[in-house]
């Protein structure tokens, strides 16, 4: 399985990693140009030096150089430290130099043919880097042919290179702090953004540690779906626990009023055979009721598929009308396409088969079902489902006993009332209804009201 | 000769008790513990109907009812469950079984359902049966005509069923009465001339198809040839 990493450390890294790429190309190409600058403004200064010293020069009738080095302008040019100029004839023999070149020995490189400058850069031997600006350029000789002279000025780089380290300093000083900066803000902001998800990192450890028994809210609404499923999850669970401890309980406790009648009829040794057969229907009763209630799935509405009504009560049908084949029965499914039913398929067998079961016992030649998805109503009461028979009906006085309301199912009158008990614990689990009125077909019509959904066109 | 009952039933206690008993009332018995030995036996001899637990260990009371229909066996399958759910009996019902009996339950009531399924004949050779362009369904019950379905009661269903599975074939009054009801009452053989009369309207409303004959002093002939339309 792939490792899983942290939402923070996903998004710190998914912004960071850009970020930082984003500041070191800034810095390289800012640095980069400002090396093209420093070259360019190196260059300007060294060629108008270079013009100065040319116009400075004059070539005597002897072939020897003659600079005015009196002029203000070409001072200048030579009388700096940094500064080196000398004057070269086509072999290569100095024909003058500038008093700082004479000291340094520097080495100004190749003498360069007729033309345009030529700028370079050059090592010296001591360590220095010079920048080297060098023309070759013919000068009238009035008596003979035109003489090559070699025009070079240099100047030293350390200065230069001094200013480029200040700057390269600053730029990665300044954006470093600001990516730190950024940085910062990011992590504090990311923070502050996935509190909520923190928030339920603890409250869910508290779940688990039962020093909580819901999570709390508000959520924001990326949350809030997850955070109202869990606590429906934990909810139906927890009823589900109660359930089944109460069935439980209800089970033994249920179980010895039988046992104890049949430990006394054995020890009277009259009629034993039927007060034990008696005492195990009894029995009987008691268990499948705390089963079926146990079993019952309640309103788990998680990741439910909704069951389809109509394949179940076509199943059911079938089994009924082979049940009660002693009797002619018209058993008549009217079931709108696409009725679902949002919960467990078993409750839903176990409901519509009771119905059922009590109606054909009841009918005298008719029995229906009607089924059908109304739209508007409440989720929870959206599945309409009513079943009728043709038989005595219940009288409206009878109808609340009937339904058993505040008695036990196990405890209830056999016939309608048991199985109905169990109908009513089962749609009480769901929060839906159960009504009971009278059927046009002439007989009792119970209409249930449970959570429903429609199933898309089949 | 003798009605022969397979039990299968993995509880000693019970299956002996149903040997003795069913023995008792002069049917030949074979008993099986788990569900293989249940298949074997219900396989090798002629059985006439079976009593089949549904928790088997080996092979599940389910399994082995779909796999004796699915190998063409058609005999009466009557099941017991420890578990009273709709869902179980809906389950056993549509896997190939007959009828169901809920545990625990009186000796008498399983003869009472064992003597229904006897009387009952052949109904799982096909789940679907077509006559012309009558077509019923023995899994849902359910009869259509040329496609439109047909709501029938239990009785007419029955019949109509009963009159397919023979069709071409002369089937009395007599035969048709036990077929609709458990028991050997008297019963007026004018329910029959009703319940056909019926049927015929249901299912031939504009008297073109003439499904079912009458041959008088006879019985009825479902007249339509088996095969689609």
């Amino acid at each position: 399985m792939a490792k899983s990493y942290s939402v923070t450390g996903r998004l710190v890294l998914a912004l960071a990693v850009p970020l930082l790429v984003f500041f070191a190309a800034t810095v390289i190409v800012l640095d980069d140009d400002y090396r093209r600058l420093a070259d360019d403004s190196m260059r300007a200064r060294l060629e108008e030096q270079l013009e100065v010293l040319i116009s400075a020069v004059r070539l005597e009738a002897d072939g020897r150089v003659n600079l005015s080095v009196g002029e203000p302008d070409v001072r200048g040019v030579v009388a700096s430290p940094s500064r080196f100029a000398s004057i070269r004839d086509a072999q290569g023999i100095p024909l003058w130099q500038s008093r700082s070149l004479v000291r340094a020995g520097f080495d100004l490189g190749p003498v360069p043919a007729e033309g345009p400058g030529r700028f370079s850069y050059r090592l010296q031997r001591n360590g220095e880097r010079l920048a080297v600006y060098s023309r070759g350029r013919l000068l009238e000789n009035a008596p003979g042919p035109a003489v090559l002279l070699a025009f070079s000025v240099a100047e030293d780089t350390a200065a230069q290179r001094q200013q480029r380290q200040r700057f390269r300093e600053a730029l990665i000083g300044g954006f470093g702090g600001l990516a730190l900066l950024l940085l910062t803000a990011l992590a504090w902001g990311l923070r502050r953004g996935l509190e909520p998800l923190r928030r339920l990192e603890r409250e869910i450890a508290q779940l688990e540690g039962g020093a909580r028994t819901a999570l709390s809210g508000p959520w924001p609404r990326e949350l809030a779906g997850v955070a109202e499923n869990l606590n429906t999850l934990l909810e139906s669970e927890r009823s589900r626990i109660a359930r089944y401890r109460d069935s439980l309980g209800n089970l033994a406790h249920g179980l010895k009023t039988p046992l104890a009648v049949m430990r006394a009829a054995l020890a009277s040794g009259r009629e034993s055979v039927a007060a034990v057969n008696e005492q195990i229907d009894r029995m009987t009763k008691i268990i499948d009721h705390q089963l079926q209630r146990a079993a019952g799935g309640g309103a788990a509405a998680l990741g439910q598929v909704p069951v389809a009504v109509a394949p179940l009560a076509a199943e059911l049908r079938a089994a009924l009308l082979r049940v009660h084949g002693a009797k002619d029965l018209l058993v008549e499914l009217e079931i709108e396409p696409g009725s679902g039913f949002a919960g467990d398929g078993g409750d839903l067998t176990e409901l519509l088969g009771n119905l059922l079961d009590n109606a054909c016992k009841w009918s005298r030649s008719r029995v229906r079902l009607r089924a059908g998805i109304e739209a508007s109503a409440p989720p929870a009461l959206r599945l309409h489902l009513s079943v009728e028979d043709d038989g005595p009906g219940i009288a409206p006085a009878d109808r609340e006993r009937v339904l058993g309301r505040g008695v036990r199912a196990d405890e209830g009158q056999p016939g309608h009332g048991l199985g109905l008990a169990m109908v009513r614990e089962t749609v009480a689990l769901y929060g839906g209804q159960l009504e009971i009125d009278r059927s046009e077909l002439g007989g009792a019509r119970l209409t249930l009201r449970l959570p429903g959904r429609a199933i898309g066109a089949t | 000769m003798p009605v022969r009952i397979l039990v299968v039933e993995d509880e000693p206690a019970l299956r002996d008790a149903l040997r003795q008993e069913l023995t008792a009332s002069g049917h030949a018995v074979d008993v099986a513990a788990d569900g293989k030995e249940g298949l074997f036996a219900a396989l090798e001899y002629p059985i006439d109907v079976a009593v089949i637990d549904l928790g088997l260990p080996a092979l599940s009371g389910l399994e082995l009812i779909q796999k004796l229909r699915a190998a063409g066996r058609t005999f009466g399958v009557l099941i017991l469950t420890a578990r009273d759910r709709w869902q179980d009996k809906v389950e056993g019902l549509s896997a190939g079984a007959d009828d169901y009996l809920a545990k625990p339950f009186h000796l008498p009531e399983l003869q009472a359902r064992l003597a229904v399924l006897l009387r009952r004949s052949a109904g799982w050779a096909s789940a679907v049966l077509d006559c012309g362009p009558v077509r019923l369904d023995t899994h849902a019950q359910s009869v259509s005509v040329a496609g439109a379905a047909v709501e029938l009661t239990s009785f007419e269903y029955r019949l109509l069923e009963h009159l397919m599975l023979h069709a071409g074939e002369v089937v009395s009054k007599t035969d048709l009465t036990e077929r609709l009801y458990a028991q050997d009452f008297e019963r007026d053989s004018n329910v029959i001339e009703v319940l056909v009369a019926r049927l015929r309207r249901k299912l031939d409303p504009l008297e073109q198809l003439q499904p079912i004959e009458t041959l008088r002093g006879r019985g009825y002939r479902f007249a339509l040839a088996r095969g689609g339309a």
